[in-house]
């Protein structure tokens, strides 16, 4: 298993969109995922349970994936949150 | 008992079927339990799987301007769909508890809807809608696999509201007619009903309470009357009505050929806005100056990955090769915001989408994903005549970088011995009214001017025109939008720039003998109503018309220009009869 500490930057935080980008992103890896913040854990997987995190920017969320992939997938969600899910240019 | 429920015509065309009555979403089902778990899993696996292949369905029925509206819907409602947290729930429910599928659906939708109703962020509170629309799809699919697989063939849907996406899905179904009990004439379902030729009623209140499943139903999308139980009275009506919508059906064909001159010889140039290749085609068969508006949107938003210049190139081509000499006018990408896509373009989350990163912003900002875009066209060019139309525009510097982008991008393509037009002409969209205002400032970069009315409406009177609430105020029948188009064509014409009104209004025959008072000589529509547009013109005297511009400019609200309109009804009756 394997956690990272992410720091939501994009400027609207985790809506809809980047909600989704996330998902899709992590719908590409076998491992299991889970994020935390405010005390509440939700599955990283299910764009219902990213938005009812309601994790707003300046938010810091813990990122958490087992599986044989996890690797692969803690460092592309990682990439994804620096990236700000791509809102922009 | 024959019982008239009135509501507002929304989209011409008679209807005679039996009605079939959608209540609103939100599930009424009390505690039911089942038997045999593992076939109730399936049940609700099969429906889940029906509704999925619909979604894909639907997702490759759209392009252009609907890819765009309710792509993004689609996308989200594709992923709640294929939701672990929603699905897993469900299968507890009925796996722990015997539920039957229809009762966990509407426990599971109960319970996120609690947490979500809980939320402090509005905007994510709303996605509860989209929620009910996937749960809602999921709980039809159940019940259409169980008795009628037929669906809504040859009926007539009563509902609350209707979504675009439905619209176009109950059409392919078959469905005859649409009553809601809400909505408006002016939303984005009434606009695509009227594409579709699907005879529509809107804001019949009463619908839901007075009309049950199976009654028998006479519908007038032109005047909005719905009759439940008909008499022969109505009967005979409508026999009528469709002989009479046939009838101007066919005498419409018969403009297909002809010019589209007014009463006193002057001719209008009718563009049409072309997307997909049966609109270019039917755009060619109906005697269209051109292609007024090519939106390019749909390349960029129905793909995973950014279309390369190639991509583009090719399809630019294919638009002029499909029109044969006739110029097309090619929009460059007009996205924003509020419009998902999966390209990682513009994901960014404005506040307030319709002001923010869009249009030419957004391509100015995306230098590289620009230029791209312009030398597909330019090199398109070298097949047919092009022109370059810039989307929200507002200000002469993005006039300035354009035309030095545009210019360079010639050079360049000339340069690698691609051939290249003589001239590829640049244009503004007029859509924000600073664009408008200060028009005068930079016409003088522009070759032909292309007003945007649907943005400009609503961007001068602060009316969102999908807020069914602000249904009535959302109208391109006031007193500022006439004086800023007439002073915009005024400009143009004096300065002899080509200008034509690509929106809604330029599509709809009422507002015809407006924009021709107003000066207007060129119009750009979806092709499905351009012979009606035609048909209009026909019936007008320029001249006339032209002459009571001042009149029409002194009203000074709503009532006033509708009672200018009226006044002309006598000169459209002359004209029809000869």
């Amino acid at each position: 298993m394997i956690e990272r500490e992410l720091d939501v930057t994009n400027r609207l935080g985790l809506h809809a969109r980047a909600s989704a980008r996330l998902v899709q992103v992590l719908s590409g890896f076998r491992c299991n995922a889970t994020l935390s913040a405010k005390g509440r854990e939700v599955n990283a997987k299910s764009i219902m349970g990213v938005m009812l995190l309601a994790a707003g920017p300046g938010t810091a969320v813990l990122l958490r994936v087992d599986g044989e992939d996890e690797a692969a997938a803690a460092a592309a969600v990682a990439e994804l949150f620096e990236r700000k899910f791509d809102e922009g240019s | 008992m024959r019982l008239p429920v009135s509501g507002h015509g929304a989209s011409r065309g008679s209807a005679l079927g039996r009605a079939r009555v959608r209540l609103p979403h939100v599930l009424e089902i009390g505690e039911q339990h089942i038997e045999d778990v593992e076939a109730e899993l399936d049940r609700l696996h099969a429906a889940i799987h029906v509704v999925r292949g619909e979604m894909r369905a639907l997702r490759q029925r759209l392009h252009g301007a609907l890819a765009q509206d309710i792509g993004e819907f689609l996308d989200l409602h594709a992923l709640l769909l294929d939701d672990p947290e929603l699905l897993q729930g469900l299968d507890t429910l009925i796996r722990n508890e015997r539920y039957s599928a229809d009762y966990a659906l509407r426990l599971q939708r109960d319970r996120i809807a609690g947490i979500f109703t809980g939320m402090d962020d509005a905007y994510l509170r709303s996605r509860i809608d989209d929620i009910d629309q996937v749960i809602g799809r999921i709980h039809a699919a159940l019940h259409r696999r169980e008795a009628d697989a037929g669906g809504v063939a040859g009926e007539i849907l009563v509902a609350d509201n209707i979504a675009p996406t439905e619209l176009l899905q109950l059409q392919a179904q078959g469905v005859m007619a649409v009553v809601t009990a809400g909505g408006s004439a002016l939303s984005h379902s009434a606009i695509l009903a009227r594409s579709l030729h699907l005879p529509l009623v809107v804001g019949a209140a009463q619908a839901l309470s007075k009309i049950n499943d199976g009654d028998v139903l006479v519908v007038d999308g032109g005047t909005g009357l719905v009759v439940r139980e008909p008499d022969a009275d109505d009967l005979r009506a409508h026999r009528a009505r469709t002989r009479e919508y046939a009838r101007e059906r066919k005498q419409l064909n018969r403009l297909r050929r002809e010019p589209s001159r007014t009463l006193d010889g002057i001719d209008i140039k009718l563009w049409a806005n072309a997307e997909s290749r049966e609109d270019v085609a039917e755009a060619h068969a109906l005697g269209a100056a051109g292609v007024g508006l090519y939106r390019t949107e749909f390349l960029f938003l129905n793909s995973d990955v950014l279309p390369d210049e190639e991509a583009q190139f090719r399809a630019y081509r294919d638009l002029v090769l499909g029109m044969t000499g006739r110029t097309v006018t090619i929009r460059t990408l007009d996205v924003g915001a509020d419009k998902a896509d999966r390209t990682g373009l513009t994901l960014a989350d404005e506040p307030n989408p319709a002001l923010g990163v869009r249009g030419v912003r957004l391509s100015l900002l995306r230098e590289r994903l620009f230029e791209t875009q312009l030398r597909a066209m330019v090199r398109a060019s070298g097949y047919g005549p092009v022109r370059v139309l810039v989307p929200m525009v507002c200000c002469r510097e993005e006039m300035v970088a354009v035309r030095a982008l545009l210019a360079r991008v010639i050079d360049d393509v000339r340069r690698e011995g691609h051939e290249v037009a003589e001239a590829i002409p640049l244009g503004a969209m007029i859509e924000v009214p600073a664009a408008a205002l200060a028009l005068p400032g930079f016409i003088d970069l522009t070759d032909f001017l292309s007003i945007g009315t649907n943005d400009l409406v609503q961007y001068l009177l602060a009316v969102d025109r999908n807020n069914e609430q602000l249904g009535e105020l959302y109208t391109p029948l006031h007193p500022a939008v006439l004086q800023l188009l007439q002073s915009v064509i005024a400009l143009a014409g004096k300065r002899g720039k080509p200008v034509a009104v690509c929106g809604e209004m330029a599509a709809d025959p009422l507002f015809v003998p407006v924009l021709l008072a107003l000066g207007l000589l060129e119009f750009s529509m979806h092709p499905g109503t351009l012979l009606e547009v035609r048909r209009a013109i026909r019936g007008c005297d320029l001249a006339s018309l032209r002459a009571r511009c001042k009149a029409l400019l002194r009203a000074r609200d709503r009532s006033e220009i509708q009672r200018w309109l009226a006044a002309l009804v006598p000169q459209r009756a002359n004209s029809s009869a000869q």
